[in-house]
This record gives structure tokens, sequence and C-alpha cells, in this order.
């Protein structure tokens, strides 16, 4: 049993990873906000192995990311702020969707998800992850009202809209494959 | 669509970089990018310059693959560039047009800023360029060895990489062929409002989903009739071996850390 999890759990990565190369920006916010829907595989892996399978998920999708695809710092900043992002937006999704097992609590879920992730990022962005763009690039450290601008105007919006977009997919996504992950679970606990 | 995204960066070849242990270029990598830091003045910013175009010329990869790296951030570049002499008002004033006044500090600095940043990009490419992904998670493998003891699952990991390495390919043909099968019905992935895209994701992403879990469970079961029981014991069909090559190029980044230690302002 402990290999199919290990198989499916590297599949699932694979699908996240050719999900992220289907990106897309959305109109209105910079370029360097991309949707993309490679968060839906780590929910899967989250509903049927537990938060553990999705952390890993979201964990090898951004390691791949690295190794095939390089950072343009060299350091891999994106990839870890996806990482933390991705990370933040599934896990609520593990310790609530036990007691409320249906669509209706996985969309509550996710929002909650969305939520944590908007606000934790928009928190990380400013104190961590600019800086530390600016500083890995060497240009010169954005100024505070600068960075208060980046965070609101972009990376704030960028995760809410980002958070709602995924938990419609998915919202979708879930009512066909219910039985399905349903059976998955089962077969896996037993 | 799906063809036209490259799988990866690797540019197959022989050459002494080619042929390095990937945990030397990990840790080479590594290093680089802290030894960069120590440069501040002409002759440091040469000697990195000097390496830089050693390494690449040793790996005997077209120019025009690394242009194809540089590409995306001679922006960046250019705007760090023109920042430093705009924002840097240290030193004698070199010419004046105007309002616009270039600083000689301005100028240098712009000038130092922008070959650091070129080199790390350009010898952090190099890894991807040179090294297929596989080999880079063997090598990451390797080197994370030594938390096994934090109980980090080393072993797990570095197999479900290299599991997920193997599928991608696999995976985007079967994404192209569900979109192709969808966009012969009229769907329309690549342009349209967002609410239009989103729903164009569902039916790809429903039988994407089903047809891995078959997958997996025709591998796991292949694996297990295999004996397949974890990482103790289990002997490797790709070999890292640590030779002389690897020994001499830690040895000299470490010559390169001190002569720039000297050299430096």
């Amino acid at each position: 049993m402990k290999v199919k999890k290990l198989v499916v759990v590297s599949m699932l990565s694979s699908i996240a990873f050719v999900l992220m190369l289907l990106n897309f920006p959305f109109p209105g916010l910079p370029d360097y906000l991309k949707i993309d829907f490679s968060d839906v595989p780590a929910i899967i892996a989250i509903l049927i192995y537990g938060p553990l399978a999705g952390i890993a998920v979201e964990a090898i999708k951004n390691v791949l990311q690295y190794i095939i695809q390089g950072s343009m710092a060299g350091v891999p900043v994106g990839q870890v702020a996806n990482f933390i992002a991705g990370t933040l937006f599934i896990l609520p999704t593990a310790f609530l969707f036990k007691k409320l097992n249906s669509a209706k609590g996985l969309a509550v879920s996710l929002l909650l998800g969305t939520a944590a992730m908007t606000i934790l990022m928009s928190i990380l962005n400013y104190v961590l992850i600019l800086p530390a763009y600016t500083w890995f690039l060497h240009s010169p450290a954005l100024s505070d009202s600068a960075l208060k601008t980046a965070v609101v105007a972009g990376i704030l919006p960028f995760n809410m809209i980002k958070g709602i977009v995924i938990t419609v997919v998915f919202s979708l996504i879930f009512i066909k494959l219910k039985p399905w992950i349903e059976q998955q679970r089962s077969a896996h606990i037993h | 669509m799906m063809d036209s995204m490259i799988i990866g960066k690797y540019v197959p070849g022989t050459s002494l970089v080619h042929r390095l242990d990937p945990r030397t270029k990990l840790i080479t990598i590594f290093l680089f990018v802290c030894i960069v830091f120590l440069a501040n003045n002409v002759q440091t910013y040469a000697l990195l310059g000097l390496f830089t175009i050693g390494v690449v010329s040793l790996t005997r990869v077209p120019f025009s693959f690394l242009m194809k790296g540089l590409k995306p951030i001679i922006w960046i570049v250019l705007f760090t560039f023109l920042l430093h002499i705009l924002m840097t008002h240290e030193g004698p004033i070199i010419f004046q047009i105007g309002f616009f006044k270039v600083y000689e500090g301005g100028l240098v600095q712009g000038i130092f800023i922008s070959l650091r940043f070129v080199y790390l990009i350009l010898i952090t490419t190099l890894l991807t360029l040179t090294t297929t992904p596989i080999e880079i998670t063997d090598g990451m493998e390797q080197l994370l060895n030594p938390l096994k003891k934090l109980k980090l699952p080393v072993h797990e990991l570095a197999l479900m990489m290299s599991i997920s390495l193997r599928f991608i390919p696999t995976l985007m043909e079967e994404t192209d062929k569900i979109m192709k099968a969808q966009m012969a019905r009229g769907v329309d992935f690549t342009s349209g409002p967002v609410k239009e895209r989103v729903k164009a994701i569902v039916p790809l992403l429903v039988p994407l989903f089903v047809s891995a879990f078959k997958r997996a469970e025709e591998l796991a079961v292949a694996m297990e009739a295999r004996g397949y029981q974890g990482g103790e014991g289990r002997t490797k069909y790709r070999k890292l071996v640590w030779t002389g090559k690897d020994t001499s190029v830690i040895v000299s980044l470490i010559v390169l850390a001190a002569l720039l230690f000297f050299l430096r302002a």
C-alpha cells in the first residue's frame, strides 16, 4: 500500500508540474503574477492521503520546476514563495474537510485557505520575499512605500483571486470526482 | 500547444562540465552565489568575469542557448543599471544634459551590479544546461543524505522526484491529447475571459486524474512484483562517481574565493 501512495503522489506532482506550464496572467494584475491550477492535484492528494501528501506534491512540483526550468535569479525565491503559498492554501482543507465531508464543506475550507494564503503571503512578501528578490537580483532595495504598493496592488489581490478561482474550479471537479475520490480513500485506508 | 514548451533546457554534450558529478555542480553553484558578493572593485569583477567566461567556454554549449537564458532578464539588468545611474549621486559628474546628471559613482555601481547579475545568471543556468534533471535529482539525494538522521525521508522524496520526472512527458502528451479532443469540440484554452478558461479546465482535469491513477496503480504493482521495499539495501543503476576533476573544481573555487578576498577593496 505504501508503494502505491508513493507512486500516486509522484503522478499528482507530475500533473501539478504540467498544470504549472499552462499558467496565464490575470487581467489587471502585474505580468509576473500568473494564475495556474497546480494546487488542484495537491488538494486531491490531501483528500485521499492526508496533509503530508499534499505538502509533498507542492514541494516536488517546485523542486521539479527549479531543476527543469531554473530560476531567474539563480536562487529559487519564486519557487519557495510558491511552495509556502500553496501549502498555506491547502492545509486548512486537510483539517476541516474531515469534519465537513461535503462539497459545501470543501468550498468553505478552501475559502478559509484562500484567506490564510492571502493574509500570510501579503505579510511574508512585505517582510521577506520581495526584499529577498531585490537582494538576490542586487537591485536597489524597494522603498517602504513601493513595497506597500506592490503588496496591496499586486500580491494581495493576486492571492485572493487565485484562491477563489481554484476554489471554483475544484468545487466543479469535486462534484464529478467525489465518488471516485472516496473509493480511492477507502482503498487506501483498508 | 504543448510542443511549443520544451521540457527542460538540457543540451547534450561530452564537455568537462557535462561529465562533472552533479554534486560538484550543485556545490559549485552554492559557493559561487556566496563568493560573488565578495567582489567590489575592478580587479575582483575582472577576475570573476574571467572565471565565468572560462567555465562557459568549457561547457561548449552554443552561445545562442546561453542568450536564450539571458533574454528574459536583459530588461531587469538594464533597469537596474539605469536605476543606479539615476539614483547614485557619488563622485564627480561625468556628463550632464539639462536636468539629467550622470555621476561617476552611479555609472561604476551600475556596471558592477549588472555584471554581477550576468555572472550569476550564466553560472546558474549552466546547471540546467549541462545536467539532466535525473542527474540533479541523484545529486540532491546524495547531498541531502545526512538529513536522514533528522527523519527526513530523503530516499522516498528522491524516488518520487524520479518517478515524476519520468512521467512528465507522458502526462504532457496526454494533456495535449485531451486538449486537442476538447478543442475539436470548440473549446478555447488559450484566450478568452477567465470565466471561459475556468470552465474549459474542468473537462481537462477529470480524465487526466483518472488516467494518472490507473498508471500509478500499474506502476505500483510492477514495483511490488519486482520486490521494491524502500531505500535500505537498494542498489543503483546510475552511480555517482567522485573523481579528481570534481575535487579540483572545488579546490579552484576555494582558490578563487581566496583571491577575491585579497583583491577586494
